[in-house]
């Protein structure tokens, strides 16, 4: 069993120490109400036969009185006593009972709430952490994360740890409890008869911890099993149009029909050893009451026992064997908890692979110069480079223009640039600090970033442009609507600002929802600004007033646009041509047109298209050719 | 993430009719496995039985041979006494001490062959329990990922991802653990329960009687404290469902979490909505946790009264007294002890599987929730197949709207030969898209209708219709999986070498084979190191492997360089050879050389006719045409 992980998800329980004292405390009373109980009983048994005895004592001659009462193992004061009021004696071993049982209620319930509020705590604390950790792994981690298999970890996974916290845990400490002292409470009662059931409990415990071993790797292959299809699931909600596109339903289908079968079957084998586990365990208890049943009788045919005694030991035994089977049931919950929380560990262990130095300064208020110095980088080690090499310098304010073909590196530049990856080799310095030395949230907040697909969170269409900056104001929020050229069709929406995005943002078309990605980046008011293809899905109309609030907004602004129009490229400070991760090119756009053959080539097969354009739409302007290309 | 517009309403007060419902609903699902529950049942009949025997030839072991044996000094017989005792001493004659402790063991070997017995019925019927419950869980979660499937995009910009994924797996998880263990164990408690009363009642009514004297306050407690559980286990589950929601958006959207140092804020906001799941689920477990406790002390009462009344009237004292006589034996008090103590156990059992199940029936609620969601895109039972298209295409007077009251498209009508390529241009929010999402059937429209080669989409299958129809879109979703598989998505039978063919056709070739893997590289579910471009290039690759009749690209273009996109331009004009095309760009090449030009503004189409036409009009098309033309800096 993985007791590792077991043991580190045990450790938050202890943040809630009082919780797990009062948890305990609650048991350990409760408990010794619940052993008190059967002494009650066997006390008033005991009275019945002795008044039982008292009566057929009293009714001999006074001669033989005495020695009646010696073959029956009593005093005769004693038996005189019982006839006096014997239900008196009856009626106070009742009220104690009763009187027991309310405390018994009482703390028992104190035991189960407060046990299970440390479950909910603990679970608060794990999911919390969770979260927090996913948000904090680097974009390489969740390039090869699931979405399914990460909420399965912090849903289910979680919740079974939970359920070993909150009633596993308690539960085990209260059947060691109640078997040591039931043991010593029967020892000291009779230790003959109690010798009788000793043998068995270590048969049962071994037999415990072996299925406990076994069926913890079941669930372990369990929870595997549940990931795939949840995964599956999760793939088939988001991609659903593709998925009806094609027409793939069926098959997607028969693929989750498969899965599902997987985990079924995991899940009967499980089952199986379940099924032989537990009636085992009531065989046990059973068998042990009918030993105490056929010794305890020889006993007490041969006066070793008395009746009240011998009923004690069958009461007893339930609070041995039942202890016992709920330690095996305890054990099922153990090896899935472990199982579970190994895999809730893997996330909370694994390192973030970009985070903050431990002596990371924060970024003051920066300039903007920004420098490649030799960067390479590769995805996942041993990979192909997607960049190589690439060593430029940028001054404050200047406007870059990233171009090259498809796959050959520009996104990763504007990745490397807010440290979403780090690089391989080299390094990258902004104001002439190393990025990797200042801490991740200075250098993020003075970077203004339009990502290729626009993701907006559910809420309001405030809320999404005040994502960056949740204390903005109305007006803040409004002007960077109204540079974004968002503002207007906003305010045709039902509640203007106020209207809800659904998640998918099905209410917003493509183009509304990047405007109000962009309003989201320009709200910050960064000294750097990337922009990825950010205005590819606009109509040209709506693209045009964005190119001019851009145009605006990047003055005295260092920013990075991976563009496709030539106005940009010829409004750029400078140019970068990528080919296949290399910088090939790199200048103003007249000194690339004279000198680089690849930028001209690129240039110029779109001059062809414009001119083309030009001759066939008689718009005059070559600026035009910005949309006219391809 | 920003949660208050999830807030669901208490809707208490309809739920209490719907559990019944529920429930029976459930237990519809057990019907294909009746044999299997009626074997369940008999074994559970026998553990039962053996559970209340069993206690009574335990009494019958204190009544017919310890107490002899007690009375009988060594070396001297007793006479058979007690009527009750009808194992191995209903034969009549003297009996030595001896002879009653072999009897006794007699007795007891007998009563371990029953306990053995129950053990291993006990098992079978946990399993066979296990294996129709595991079955239906199946069952249902491939019918809840089929209905899934049947549902139109509409629901799916409705709900959030999240909340739908929750009903699929925390709901049913909470059910299969109903399903199995615990339904056998509720069943098993019942029958126990019944068993159990009647023998009580059978070997002595009247002290039967004194003993179930608390069932009714048992049964006032579990109600209560039951149905205050539910409705705040029914507040937990929307709770869990939140949860869901959020990790599920904030997953989804990390990237910009972490772009806008956002990564504090929303984890204070998950730490809400965690939190108030936490609290919802503490209210509840503060009903549960009162449960045990409250039924073990009324069984304690139970104890107490039973030897109490039963020394009283052994004793023949008090109140009591009268109901005594000879009938009344220490051995039957013996007895009774046990049986309540039988009693208790499968009581206090029910009433905390039935917090469970409490749990179970508000996650069933969902499930069936979504199992019952009517998918608005029907197909009729008459719809026959749809046949080869020629891939006219025609709108008619076409209204639609995606929420109530706000129109889309208005009356909108086009009509496009096959073979015809038609661009839709206009400014964002004008309904381009949604145009194109009625011709595939992924809605239908509020008033008017949708004919392919004249015939309405609604008249014919949804497979024989999309199959032939191919869509790029804007946003391209992939799968986790190889590219080679992701490519042959569109159709399942193609080769690999097809799957090469389309992929060299839509320039995605070369920097598939760029990769350490090739075609066998496996994409992330965000396309791992593939750009946006490279992934475009794959679903355009995708669309032409399906060589559809009816080709739809909503700015398929729009995310790779111009050179690349010249290169897919010309793929794509040869793909659109043939074929009726609907494309909605920005690029006015692909305008220009439309058969149509539809200028469409505020869901209607307002004008019409090719890009030169529209251009001579001096319209609205030429409008926006020449804005761009007057307002661009050189």
């Amino acid at each position: 069993m993985d007791l590792k992980s077991l043991r580190q998800a045990l450790a938050y329980s202890l943040r809630y120490r009082r919780f797990l004292i009062l948890a305990v405390g609650g048991m350990l009373i409760g408990t010794s109400a619940q052993l008190a109980v059967p002494q009650f009983i066997q006390n008033i048994l005991d009275a019945i036969t002795r008044t039982l005895a008292a009566r057929d004592v009293v009714a001999l001659p006074a001669a033989r009185q005495a020695a009646a009462a010696a073959e029956m193992g009593y005093g005769l004061p004693e038996l005189r006593a019982a006839l006096e009021s014997p239900l008196q004696v009856l009626l106070n071993a009742a009220l104690l009972i009763l009187l027991f049982a309310i405390a018994r209620g009482f703390f028992a319930f104190g035991q189960t709430f407060m046990s299970e509020k440390l479950g909910q705590y603990a679970a608060f604390d794990l999911r919390n952490e969770l979260f927090e950790k996913i948000g904090r792994l680097s974009f390489s981690y969740h390039d090869r994360q699931r979405t399914g298999e990460l909420m399965v970890r912090a849903t289910d996974d979680v919740e079974k740890v939970r359920i070993f916290i909150s009633q596993g845990l308690l539960l085990a400490i209260q059947a060691l409890v109640l078997l040591v002292s039931t043991l010593i409470v029967l020892f000291l009662t009779n230790w003959r008869l109690t010798m009788v059931m000793v043998p068995i409990l270590p048969v049962v415990l071994l037999l415990f911890m072996g299925f406990g071993a076994a069926v913890q790797k079941l669930f372990m292959s369990m929870q595997t099993k549940l990931d795939r299809l949840n995964s599956i699931l999760q793939e088939n909600i988001a991609g659903i149009q593709v998925v009806k596109t094609y027409v793939r339903e069926k098959s997607e289908q028969a693929r989750f029909n498969q899965s599902a079968d997987e985990h079924m079957r995991t899940l009967l084998r499980v089952n199986r050893f379940m099924s032989v586990m537990f009636p085992f365990v009531f065989l046990m208890v059973n068998l042990a009451v009918v030993a105490i049943t056929y010794f305890g009788g020889r006993m007490l045919i041969a006066s070793e026992l008395s009746l009240g005694q011998w009923s004690k030991f069958t009461l007893y035994v339930t609070y041995i064997f039942f202890p016992v089977g709920q330690l095996g049931f305890i054990m099922a919950q153990a090896a899935q908890a472990s199982a579970s929380a190994g895999r809730v560990f893997e996330i909370l262990n694994t390192d973030i692979e970009v985070r903050n130095r431990p002596e990371a300064q924060a970024l003051e208020a920066i300039q903007g110069a920004v420098q490649f110095q030799d960067v390479t980088f590769r995805y996942f080690a041993g990979n192909e480079p997607v960049l190589k090499a690439v060593s430029f310098t940028v001054q404050p304010g200047e406007t870059i223009a990233i171009l090259g073909a498809t796959g050959s590196g520009k996104s990763t530049i504007i990745n490397l640039l807010p440290r979403f990856y780090d690089v391989s080799q080299g390094r990258i310095l902004v104001d002439g600090q190393d990025i990797r030395d200042v801490t991740l949230e200075s250098l993020r907040s003075q970077i203004g970033i339009v990502l290729q697909e626009t993701v907006l969170f559910s809420g309001t269409v405030r809320d999404n442009i005040a994502f960056g900056r949740p204390d903005a104001t109305q007006a803040q929020i409004e002007a960077a609507a109204q540079a974004a050229a968002a503002h207007e069709f906003i305010r045709e929406l039902p509640r203007q600002y106020d209207t809800e995005v659904a998640e998918r943002g099905s209410t917003l078309s493509g183009g509304q929802k990047q405007r109000i990605a962009i309003a989201r980046a320009l709200l910050l008011n960064p000294s750097v600004l990337i922009l990825d293809d950010s205005t590819s899905s606009v109509d040209l109309k709506t693209e045009l007033h964005i190119q001019r609030a851009l145009e605006r907004l990047m003055e005295g602004r260092t920013s990075f646009v991976i563009a496709q129009r030539i106005s940009t490229v010829r409004n750029a400070s400078q140019i970068l041509v990528l080919d296949k991760g290399r910088l090939v090119g790199q200048g103003t756009h007249e000194e690339l047109m004279e000198s680089h053959e690849l930028y001209a080539d690129i240039f110029s097969s779109q001059l062809v298209d414009d001119s083309e354009a030009m001759a066939s739409t008689m718009v005059p302007n070559p600026s035009l050719r910005h949309f006219i290309t391809a | 993430m920003f949660g208050d517009s999830r807030f669901v309403l208490d809707q208490e007060t309809s739920k209490a009719q719907s559990v019944s419902r529920t429930l029976g609903r459930l237990a519809g699902y057990f019907r294909p496995y009746w044999a299997l529950m009626l074997l369940t049942l008999a074994l559970i009949l026998v553990v039962a039985w053996a559970e209340a025997y069993t206690a009574v030839l335990i009494g019958q072991a204190v009544d017919c041979y310890i107490t002899p044996a007690l009375a009988a000094a060594e070396g001297e017989t007793v006479a058979a006494a007690s009527s009750n005792c009808w194992f191995e001493r209903t034969g009549t004659g003297d009996w030595t001490r001896n002879q009653l402790l072999r009897g006794l063991g007699g007795l007891m070997l007998f009563t371990t062959a029953i306990f053995v017995g129950s053990a291993v019925s006990r098992a079978f019927s946990f399993y066979t329990m296990a294996a129709a419950g595991n079955r239906i869980i199946k069952r249902l979660r491939t019918s809840l990922f089929a209905r899934l499937h049947s549902l139109s995009l509409g629901y799916f910009s409705r709900n959030e991802t999240g909340d739908v994924m929750s009903r699929l797996t925390n709901d049913l998880e909470t059910l299969q653990q109903n399903l199995s263990f615990m339904l056998v164990s509720v069943l098993l408690s019942i029958v126990s329960i019944v068993w159990i009363m009647f023998e009580m009642l059978r070997t002595n009514w009247r002290f039967g009687l004194i003993s179930m004297a608390v069932m009714p306050l048992m049964y006032l407690a579990t109600n209560w404290l039951s149905g205050r559980a539910r409705r705040e286990f029914r507040k937990a589950r929307r709770e869990i469902g939140n949860i869901n929601a959020d990790l599920q958006e904030n997953i989804s959207g990390v990237r910009e979490m972490q772009a806008f140092v956002r990564e504090g804020a929303s984890s204070e906001a998950f730490r809400e909505v965690n939190a108030a799941n936490r609290d919802a689920n503490i209210k509840a477990v503060s009903y549960t946790a009162a449960l045990n406790p409250s039924l073990e002390a009324l069984g304690y009462l139970s104890l107490a009264v039973v030897t109490l009344v039963g020394g009283m009237i052994l004793l023949d004292i008090g109140a009591f007294g009268a109901l005594g006589g000879q009938v009344i034996t220490l051995g039957l008090v013996i007895t009774y002890i046990n049986l309540v103590q039988r009693l208790i156990q499968p009581i206090a059992q029910i009433a905390v599987l039935w917090t469970n199940v409490q749990s179970a029936i508000a996650g069933s609620e969902r499930i069936f929730e979504l199992l019952d969601e009517r998918p608005d895109i029907v197909e009729r039972p008459d719809a026959a197949d749809l046949g080869l298209l020629r891939g006219e295409v025609e709108l008619e007077r076409v209204v639609h709207s995606y929420e109530a009251g706000e129109i889309v498209l208005r009356e909108v009508s086009l009509r496009a030969q096959p073979g015809e390529t038609v661009a839709i241009v206009g400014p964002t929010g004008a309904g381009k898209t949604t145009i194109l999402n009625l011709i595939p059937r992924f809605y239908d429209p509020e008033a008017g209708t949708v004919r392919l080669d004249g015939r309405d989409v609604r008249d014919v299958t949804k497979d024989s219709l999309r199959r032939q129809i191919g869509i790029v879109l804007q946003d391209t979703f992939l799968f986790n999986d190889t590219i080679m598989n992701n490519i042959r998505f569109s159709r399942a039978d193609a080769t690999d070498e097809e799957v090469m063919a389309v992929a060299r056709l839509a320039h995605a070739h070369d920097f598939i084979l760029s990769l350490e893997d090739g075609y066998d590289t496996v994409l992330g579910e965000r396309g791992g190191g593939l750009s946006q471009g490279q992934r475009q290039l794959l679903s355009i690759a995708r669309a032409i492997l399906a060589d559809p009749r009816i080709l739809i690209l909503d700015e398929a273009t729009s995310s790779v360089d111009t050179r690349t996109e010249r290169q897919i331009q010309a793929a794509l004009e040869e793909l659109m050879r043939g074929r009726t095309s609907f494309v909605v760009a920005h690029r006015l090449s692909t305008i220009r050389n439309a058969d149509q030009v539809l200028m469409m503004r505020e869901g209607q189409i307002i004008e019409r006719g090719t890009h030169e036409s529209l251009l001579r009009r001096q319209g609205a098309y030429h409008e926006l045409y020449t804005s761009q033309f007057e307002t661009v800096p050189v």
